[in-house]
């Protein structure tokens, strides 16, 4: 019995690094639900297309990729606001099931650029560190799975920081709760979901990059990090950044426990985090700590 | 209980959260009645409604229709068993004509189905000349008129009605209480919501006053009207 | 003697003329082009249904064609003639739907859209692993061929699948016409009235969800008996989603003909763009917003909104009047 629990600390102290990614990865795809209202439900893809940036980079100019974030972060950062300017902003005034068609359109344009451009076969970002690992103590942990989670704590203090000190942070908080008095207030919510884009698209970015350290990945990997970035935000609750963070956590334990307990099944790792949303989604979709 | 009473709210008692919206409420309703429900904004009335109607249910106490019990029934449930409602801002199906819109509730809400009686209906309300506009393009006037079609195409024995006058003109509230009077010919029991005092004072048999959720007089007209309580309540 | 209405007359001329493509030497291609079509016409009728006329934007088609695809392949390997596999794959991919329906009509909106969404994913996981019969395919992971349709000619396969199609349209013309129908619009317009009007939303849902599982899993499952491969990815591959959402939103949401129009637009597109392998779906991609953007009625939402049945129509009554009169 002692040996079992003791066996769990690895993959709990895993997960729990691991979360950090989700955290990460679900960031955008709060930004954009809490300010607009929409799930971008081509926000997994996005994600992949920055592993894919970053994997380019690699490939043509040799330099790491968080190196490439520097040209990644404003790029995509730029890309999101035109999306959110010529797109999306101009489906709201049609329906709200248009801006859903308008984003799964995205979705497809955003996996076949990258069939197309790299080919099916699955890829990584193979750094000289990627795989290195260090004990702590008992555990050993790898430096990708660490860099996760520092990475998921940094992006969601910037951003949080951002939301409150800035002006256009402030203005996006005041948006996202209420559009008439930010509209009264001068706040045009147009300009600002375009920025909301633009910023989650930011966080894309950098999650593409802890992301293609983590895992392999191919032009069809979105629609998995989707799923798991919305059952991250519906058991965090919306508008809760705690909440983001402990749902990334679950997140992250439940594949690594999964996988631990299943004896190493990659099947039970794969389904038990679409289970658990499937499950969060019919029973109670206000989550845990949501209002 | 009476023999008569058609429906019967027994010590219902609902919170949201922390926030308690209707408590121990108790009051009857006879049959070919016309009972008033007042009360200050936020007092719990279209809370009330909803529990009766069955799109909440009680933390406590029951309600009984005709003698059952409809505490755990569900919407569509309390409709088949005779009771319709109308909404306080108008939620007609708006792709659909004005017709259909009766026709919905004509098919899924009544036993007899007879579908006839729907231009009786829309004669009633005004409305048989927009018979055939789609229900998206009505003026609001028109649109509280249908809620009260639709909410007679059901053949309901009970109807709930939501503030049916709110936001119409000096003008037009005589018809509405002529329109009133008629469902109450045709042996319908109601349940009136309303805000507008002209058509409370003169459409009801007996008011029921709430406020925050609980409530706190109870009798005719004249002797609401009168009660210390009430006055408190609406002018503090 | 009654003598029936033109559109009938017409309808009926068409399918004939269809159903005879086979028989009198029609090239293959056109044949494969027209197959293709049925299918995407049948997933696409059913996904307005859903979509377009009960307010439930589904994402779960490629879990319905998928697993009626598995049935139908693993029933060939047990003994199962796919004659009887076509239907079992149907009410397969129906009784997945009914053991869904409780947790999923729980869910309203864009939950209801990712809660479906998740179906096929998980069942593509579960189908790279699950493997009851056979031994491991040629190097292609758990994918299964479908046996004993060597017989199965070019022209069977289409019949088959303009008797799928011609059942579609013909559902839903029916559906839209009787009690079903009216409660479907009811809840698409507004849940809450439609419930308290007495409509039992859950079980109103649930005969719309049956019905479009059922065929959209025949249509999945006649595509593998024309196409006698399957594996996890193709199966429950996102273009059986794709490609009835384009089809409806290109043609129009909640018209009846959108359907016919946007799948024949998507097949020709399919066709055209083939050679060009990933860029094909980019540029349906493309496609599909631009259509979303500026043309969000679709195309046959478009033509009734510039009255452009206006002048087919009076030609058609034009010709109704004479043909009565010379007859009397």
């Amino acid at each position: 019995m002692e040996d079992f629990l003791v066996g769990l600390a690895p993959p709990i102290i895993r997960g729990i690094l691991l979360g950090g990614l989700y955290v990460v990865i679900a960031l955008g795809l709060s930004l954009v639900f809490g300010v607009m209202k929409l799930i971008n439900v081509g926000h997994g893809d996005l994600v992949i297309l920055g592993s894919y940036f970053a994997f380019a980079a690699m490939g043509w100019w040799g330099i790491d990729p968080f190196l490439s974030l520097v040209m990644g972060v404003p790029l995509f950062f730029a890309f999101g606001f035109f999306v959110q300017k010529f797109i999306i902003n101009r489906t709201f005034r049609i329906s709200l099931d248009a801006a859903l068609i308008a984003c799964f359109g995205i979705s497809i344009i955003v996996q076949s650029l990258c069939q197309a451009i790299w080919t099916p076969f699955a890829r990584s970002l193979t750094t000289p560190y990627q795989l290195q690992t260090f004990a702590v103590g008992p555990v050993t942990i790898s430096l990708r799975y660490l860099l996760d989670f520092i990475g998921g704590l940094a992006v969601m203090l910037a951003l949080r920081e951002f939301l409150r000190r800035t002006y256009l942070g402030k203005a996006i908080s005041a948006a996202s709760q209420n559009k008439t008095v930010a509209q009264r207030m001068g706040i045009n919510p147009s300009r600002v979901y375009s920025f909301a884009f633009a910023i989650a698209m930011a966080c894309a970015a950098v999650a593409g990059v802890l992301q293609g350290l983590t895992f392999y990945f191919t032009p069809v990997s979105g629609p998995p990090f989707l799923i798991i970035s919305f059952g991250v935000i519906i058991i965090g609750g919306l508008g809760s950044m705690a909440g983001t963070f402990i749902g990334g956590m679950i997140f992250g334990l439940t594949q690594t426990l999964g996988a631990h307990l299943s004896g190493g099944s990659m099947l039970v790792q794969m389904i038990s985090a679409y289970l658990l949303v499937f499950i969060v989604l019919s029973v109670r979709p206000q989550g845990i700590f949501g209002r | 209980m009476l023999e008569t009473a058609v429906l019967s709210v027994d010590r219902v008692n609902k919170r949201f959260g922390g926030i308690v919206a209707v408590k121990d409420m108790t009051f009857e309703v006879q049959a070919g009645e016309v009972l008033g429900l007042m009360g200050p904004n936020g007092a719990g009335k279209t809370t009330l409604l909803n529990l009766i109607a069955g799109v909440y249910r009680p933390d406590s106490g029951r309600v009984l229709f005709q003698g059952k019990d409809i505490t755990r029934c569900a919407p569509h449930k309390t409709c088949h068993l005779g009771i319709a409602r109308t909404y306080q801002i108008p939620q007609p199906f708006t792709h659909l004509s004005v017709r259909d819109n009766l026709l919905v509730t004509a098919t899924y809400g009544s036993k007899k189905g007879d579908t006839f009686e729907l231009d009786e209906i829309l004669d009633l309300v005004d409305l048989s000349k927009q018979k055939g506009m789609i229900a998206g393009d009505l003026a609001t006037i028109s649109l509280k008129k249908l809620e009260l079609a639709r909410a007679l195409a059901s053949d309901p024995t009970l109807i709930l009605l939501d503030e049916v006058a709110a936001g119409s003109t000096d003008a037009e509230i005589p018809r509405i209480l002529d329109i009133t009077k008629q469902v109450r010919k045709m042996g319908k029991t109601i349940i009136l919501v309303e805000h507008v005092m002209k058509v409370m004072v003169e459409a009801v048999d007996r008011i029921v006053v709430m406020d925050k959720g609980e409530k706190i007089a109870e009798g005719t007209p004249g002797e609401v009207m009168k009660d210390e309580k009430v006055l408190a309540a609406y002018f503090g | 003697m009654k003598i029936p209405r033109l559109t009938t007359l017409v309808s009926v001329a068409v399918l004939v003329v269809l159903a005879l493509f086979p028989v009198i030497g029609i090239p293959l291609t056109w044949l494969n082009y027209l197959f293709l079509f049925f299918i995407y016409l049948a997933l696409a009728n059913m996904w307005n249904l859903l979509a377009g006329y009960s307010g439930l934007i589904c994402l779960c088609p490629h879990a319905f064609v998928g697993l009626a695809g598995y049935t139908l392949a693993i029933g060939t390997w047990v003994g199962v003639p796919f004659q009887v596999g076509l239907i079992a794959g149907a009410v397969v991919a129906a009784l997945f739907a009914l053991l869904i329906s409780y947790p999923v009509f729980r869910m309203r909106g864009i939950y209801f859209a990712i809660g479906t969404l998740i179906l096929p994913e998980v069942l593509r996981v579960w189908f790279s692993f699950w493997r009851p019969v056979g031994n491991i395919y040629q190097g292609m992971g758990a994918g299964y061929s479908v046996t004993g349709v060597a017989g199965v000619t070019l022209g069977d396969t289409y019949w088959l699948g303009l008797a799928i199609a011609v059942a579609s349209i013909f559902l839903v013309h029916i559906i839209l016409r009787t009690r079903l129908g009216l409660g479907l619009k009811a809840i698409r317009d507004n849940e809450n009235t439609a419930a308290s009007g007495g409509v039992n939303v859950f079980q109103v849902k649930l005969y719309s969800f049956l019905i479009a599982a059922f065929i959209m899993g025949i249509a999945g499952a006649a595509y593998y008996i024309y196409s006698p491969r399957i594996n996890p990815v193709g199966g429950f591959s996102i273009r059986w989603l794709l490609m009835p959402l384009m089809a409806t939103v290109i043609g129009g949401e909640g018209i009846e003909e959108g359907p016919i129009i946007g799948a024949a637009i998507v097949t020709f597109l399919t066709f055209q763009l083939a050679p060009y392998g990933a860029w094909s779906l980019f540029i349906q991609g493309v496609i599909l917003i631009a259509v979303v953007l500026v043309v969000p009625q679709g195309i046959a939402g478009f033509l009734r909104q510039v009255g452009a049945y206006r002048f087919p129509l009076k030609l058609f009554q034009a010709a109704e009047g004479k043909i009565h009169k010379n007859l009397k």
